[in-house]
Order: C-alpha cells, then sequence, then structure tokens
C-alpha cells in the first residue's frame, strides 16, 4: 500500500505540473501479452520455508508522451520492493533523476543488481531493516533490467523516461493521463525491449483524447 | 586426445576474449530471458508447474603430476565440457520433484572418459504442512552434512574445485583394508581410483531423508546407501545395495539473516562388498565404519561473504585400529563490482598417527596445506568466466609444492 501511495504521490506531482501549463488528458486500452508461467523455485538443496510457486503479477505497459519538457524541480522517489520472492512491481516507469529505493520485506537476503547499459549497479545482500534504504539514482534514460543475485526467478524492469508525463496501465491494460500540456506530440506505449508503439496525437486544452494500441 | 585437449587450451582463452571484445554478449541477455521463459510450463490449471534449467561449462586444466584432488589427468592439460540440465516440479501444495542430469567427462574431470551422460540427482519431497517444520524426502540427492553441497554447481562457487576436505584422496581405501599403519601410509602413493576423501564432493548418495526449519532452526537427518565418503560409482542405490546403511544429520542455527552456523555428524561403512576379503575373520563390513563431525559456518554482508568448515573423520580401521584426520577450510569472496569477484580459501588438513606394526606408530598420510585464489567476470547474468589457482603444500608427499592452474567458462540458462 505504502508504495502504490508512492508511485500514486509521483504521479499526482508529475501531473499536477502539467496541469499549471493546460490540461488535456488521454485514456484508452493497451492489449497486454498473457500473464507469464509461475515460477517455481528451486529447493533442490533445502526447504526455508519460501513458497514453491511464485504467482508474478499481470503483464503491465507503459504509456508515455513523448517530447521535451522542462525538468524537474526536485528529483522524485519511487520504490520497488522485494516482497514474496519477487519485485513489487516488476515494471516501475521513473522520470530520468528520479531515486528509487529498494525495500527488502522478506525475512530473508536479498542482492538487487543490474547490467543494463543506462545504469549498472549492486546493493550487496541486505535485510529488511537496513537503514537507509538502499536505493539507485537512475540519471540515463532506458530499460534497466533489475534482479536477485540470491533468487534467480527475480526479474523487473525500471523504466527511465525523458518525460515528466507517463502512466503505467492496470492489469486489464487499461489507462489515463491526465494534466497533459497540450499541443501535437508523439504518445508511446511501452510493452517491453521490442515492442514501443507510437501515435501522433494532437492534445489540447480541457480535451480528452482516446487512444487504443491494438 | 592430446590434440583435442591442446585444441581446447587454446580454444577457452579465444573464447574469453571474444566475449570481452564484443559487447554482442551483453545483448545476449534478452534471448536467454526468452530462454528462461520458454523452459517454464504448467498443467492440470497449474496444479502442476515445472521449470527447466541448465549450466553449460567449458573448463580447462592446467595440473601438474601426479594430478591433485578430484581431477584424473596423466597429462598436463584437461579439457572438461559439461552441461548440466535441472527440471524443478511443484506438484500441488505437497510435492515436489527435482531431478539433474549432467553430459560430461565423468562425475570427476576425468581423461578415461570421452563422454557420458548421468542422472546425478533425483528425488521427491512430501510437505505435510503449510508450513516448513517437516519435510520427507526419497532418492538419490545431496547428503545433508556440512553446507558446501549447496554451493557446488559452477554459479554458486566461486571456485573450479570443491574445497580441501571434499576432495583430497587420503590413503584410505574402500576395496581394501590396510594391514598395518606403515601400509596405510604407503597407500598414499596407490592409484586415485580407489582412494577416498573424507567427504566426496556433494555425496549424491541414494535414501530418504527428514527435514525441517523451526524458527531459526533447522534439521535434517538421512539413511543413505553409502558414506559420505564414498566414490560417485557407490552412489546408486543398484550399486552397492542398502546393507550398509550410513546415517547423517545436521543441526542449523540461524541467529539472522548474516550468519548461518551447524553441526553435522554421519556414521556408515565406508568399505564396499570387494573389502569383504581383507577383513579378519568373523568380522562384517559394518565392524569398520567412518565416524565424521563436523562443523560450518557462513556470513554474509553487502558485497562480502565468509563460509568456514571443520571435519573430524575417524576411519576405525582393522588391525590398524582407528584412522584421525582432521581438515578445515575457510573461504572468502568479495564483490567489487556489479561483473567482477575475487575468491580466496585457505584449506588444511592434518593426520593423527597410528601404530604401525612393528611397535611404533606412524603418521597414516601425509599433512596437506592449500591455498586457492580465484576471480571471476560475468559479463552477464547469463555468463561468466572464472580462473583459479592453487597452490598445494603435502608434506613428505608427492603432491608437495604443486601448482594447478584452471578456467572455466559458464552459460546459465
Amino acid at each position: 500500500m505504502k508504495l502504490f501511495l508512492g508511485l500514486f504521490a509521483v504521479e499526482l506531482i508529475f501531473s499536477m505540473g502539467g496541469w499549471a501549463q493546460a490540461q488535456a488528458t488521454i485514456e484508452g486500452h493497451i492489449d497486454l501479452p498473457k500473464s507469464p508461467t509461475a515460477e517455481v523455485i528451486n529447493k533442490r538443496y533445502e526447504s526455508d520455508g519460501e513458497p514453491g510457486v511464485i504467482i508474478p503479477d499481470p503483464p503491465a505497459a507503459v504509456v508515455y508522451l513523448d517530447g521535451v519538457f522542462a525538468p524537474a524541480k526536485q528529483p522524485a522517489t519511487a520504490q520497488m520492493a522485494q516482497k514474496n520472492l519477487d519485485f513489487v512491481p516488476r515494471l516501475l516507469p521513473v522520470r530520468v533523476g528520479t531515486k528509487v529505493e529498494f525495500p527488502n520485506q522478506d525475512p530473508t537476503y536479498h542482492s538487487v543488481f543490474s547490467f543494463s547499459q543506462p545504469k549498472r549497479f549492486d546493493l550487496g545482500r541486505y535485510r529488511g531493516d537496513e537503514t537507509p534504504i538502499p536505493s539507485v539514482i537512475f540519471d540515463k534514460p532506458g530499460p534497466v533490467v533489475c534482479r536477485c543475485d540470491i533468487h534467480e526467478n527475480m526479474r523487473a524492469i525500471i523504466l527511465v523516461l525523458l518525460t515528466p508525463y507517463f502512466a503505467r496501465t492496470d492489469a486489464k491494460g487499461d489507462y489515463r493521463i491526465g494534466g497533459l500540456p497540450s499541443g501535437s506530440y508523439t504518445f508511446c506505449a511501452w510493452l517491453n525491449d521490442k515492442t514501443v508503439l507510437q501515435k501522433h496525437v494532437e492534445l489540447q486544452k480541457g480535451t480528452t483524447l482516446h487512444v487504443n494500441f491494438p | 586426445m592430446k590434440i583435442a585437449s591442446r585444441r581446447a587450451a587454446a580454444f577457452l582463452p579465444a573464447a574469453m576474449t571474444l566475449l570481452i571484445l564484443f559487447p554482442a554478449a551483453r545483448a545476449s541477455d534478452d534471448f536467454f530471458d526468452s530462454v528462461d521463459d520458454h523452459l517454464k510450463f504448467s498443467a492440470l490449471n497449474g496444479a502442476v508447474e515445472g521449470r527447466i534449467s541448465g549450466l553449460l561449462d567449458l573448463e580447462e586444466y592446467y595440473v601438474q603430476q601426479p594430478s591433485p584432488g578430484l581431477v584424473y589427468e596423466n597429462h598436463s592439460f584437461l579439457f572438461n565440457p559439461r552441461l548440466t540440465l535441472n527440471l524443478d516440479l511443484q506438484l500441488g501444495k505437497q510435492f515436489y520433484l527435482f531431478a539433474q542430469a549432467r553430459a560430461d567427462r565423468g562425475y570427476d574431470p576425468s581423461e578415461e572418459s570421452d563422454g557420458q551422460v548421468r542422472a546425478d540427482q533425483y528425488a521427491l519431497r512430501y510437505t505435510p504442512c503449510a508450513d516448513d517444520r517437516v519435510n520427507f524426502q526419497v532418492g538419490k540427492f545431496a547428503g545433508v552434512v556440512g553446507s558446501w553441497s549447496k554451493r557446488d554447481d559452477s554459479w554458486q562457487n566461486p571456485f573450479i574445485t570443491p574445497p580441501l576436505p571434499y576432495e583430497n584422496l587420503t590413503s584410505i581405501l574402500d576395496s581394501a583394508a590396510a594391514p598395518s599403519g606403515s601400509a596405510l601410509n604407503s597407500w598414499q602413493n596407490l592409484s586415485k581410483n580407489s582412494r577416498l576423501p573424507i567427504i566426496w564432493d556433494a555425496n549424491y548418495t541414494s535414501g530418504a531423508s527428514i527435514f525441517g526449519s523451526i524458527g531459526n532452526f533447522d534439521y535434517a537427518a538421512e539413511i543413505k546407501n553409502a558414506s559420505i565418503s564414498s566414490n560417485p560409482d557407490s552412489w546408486s542405490i543398484t550399486s552397492v545395495g542398502f546393507s550398509n546403511p550410513t546415517y547423517s544429520g545436521r543441526l542449523g542455527w540461524r541467529p539472522n539473516e548474516a550468519w548461518n552456523l551447524g553441526v553435522s555428524s554421519s556414521v556408515g561403512t565406508y568399505l564396499i562388498p570387494v573389502a569383504a576379503g581383507t577383513l579378519p575373520p568373523g568380522e562384517g563390513l559394518d565392524d569398520y565404519r567412518e565416524i565424521t563431525v563436523a562443523q560450518d559456518a557462513s556470513f554474509a554482508w553487502h558485497h562480502l561473504q565468509l563460509w568456514a568448515e571443520c571435519y573430524e573423520t575417524r576411519f576405525q580401521v582393522p588391525t590398524v585400529g582407528n584412522a584421525d584426520t582432521l581438515a578445515y577450510y575457510i573461504e572468502a569472496k568479495y564483490k567489487f563490482t556489479p561483473e567482477f569477484f575475487a575468491a580466496l580459501r585457505w584449506n588444511q588438513q592434518i593426520y593423527n598417527t597410528v601404530p604401525n606394526g612393528s611397535g611404533g606408530m606412524t603418521v597414516w598420510d601425509s599433512d596437506t596445506a592449500r591455498i586457492d585464489a580465484a576471480f571471476t567476470y560475468r559479463f552477464t547474468p547469463h555468463i561468466q568466466a572464472k580462473i583459479q589457482y592453487s597452490f598445494n603444500d603435502q608434506y613428505d608427499g608427492i603432491q608437495a609444492t604443486q601448482n594447478f592452474v584452471a578456467a572455466q567458462f559458464t552459460v546459465r540458462f
């Protein structure tokens, strides 16, 4: 709940920034890929109370308004937790410059790392009561694949974007992104590293545009 | 075979160089993630969930003769490719089945085999309760003694070879009982094929176990068909039967996530049926046992990991008496960057004295000390290369001041 409130706050700040300029809204639907197969945990050498199967969150996509916008006045903070041997959420969109915290909410060690070009990092092994919460500032755009060095099933993506106008779809693929500036833009739907769908949009003050990505 | 080994010796550094020079290896991440996704499956509306995973290892060894530990090679170089496939199946909430098959040049790297395929592990686990307080397992699987077996694959082990207690062959044979202490001492020069360490690698013997965890404590007890020192040829239930079982157990305590402490013990017959003819009249194989007590400790914090184990082992030898030995290692691994980590390990094994048969006493094998250093570079979360150097010093033995170099290239999927 804390995580989602944090995400909501981040999006609200971005939305209000845009609202000050002009208000436009885009809503719509994206056809998401099918849900990933459950992950069977390797317990060949021991069993220490960890679940046998991890049911991953349904897939999601990220929509964002492409363009050049004023830099953020204050760097934002977001969270990607480790809970029940999985990343929560598995897909996290953030703006460049955002500090992402990685709280461990499991009663066991996690060791989050990434080899992705936009941000290489390795937080080492840390437990839930570690203070301050291990964090990384994402200062270059692009997808960053996060993994755990201990639990090979754990994999998540932080999508670092230049734009402040973005949203993550819900489990059904529906989205709504408000507080957008009026003008002519490219509107993108990021499904994965190889699939970024684009549409040209004309945004007008006070209007709501419906954009679906089949 | 020699030509093949030389070609392989040239191939491995070349492969590593190519990976360093061409960032294409890093682009392979998506490919291996996709392979991972395709190797997961589900059936019966989710009642059966499964996953196949594996490791592809290419290893090159440079050894000074006689080859050390569990490396069987009469020349300077040995090339050892290995494919490991794992199957993990969750059957409902209470049953878990796993299997591990390998294709390589023998369980231990050996020039004697051009190739073999084995089922190294297979077991069925039943967990009757919702929590983890008790589990029952039957099959062929890693022993509960010590803590190293869970790190025995090339991805988990920061070295290429096991710690000294898991591979240092003593003068104890499984096929014959030494007639005197002097004979036992001299058997350290015999062929490696029938000599035993105090615990043989991950010890995939066959049998049943009960284990679980309650709070910060965990326990395990097992009955297996062969001793912890037994040769891989004895691990299958069909090879030596179950007439002389080995009993082992471990108690563990995790005061917090950083520490893991354990004590374990094992008692079992180490002689195999062919040794019966070397026993005193009227005595059986189970009159002579390997008795082991072990302590293990591990610590992890941020980028540092430490492990230590100590084994006190007694081989009961007919006529000779108790042949005692103590072996231990201390190991440290530190991750300098996301891609690069190094490891250092100090190992030692010392032997007690036994009656030499002429009224005096003699040490029954040669004391050994070894230092291992290894460096690993992970190109991606799926590809890594490792190099290890070891210096072995055996007091008054045939493996004094011995150098060992090994390189390993691993692809994980």
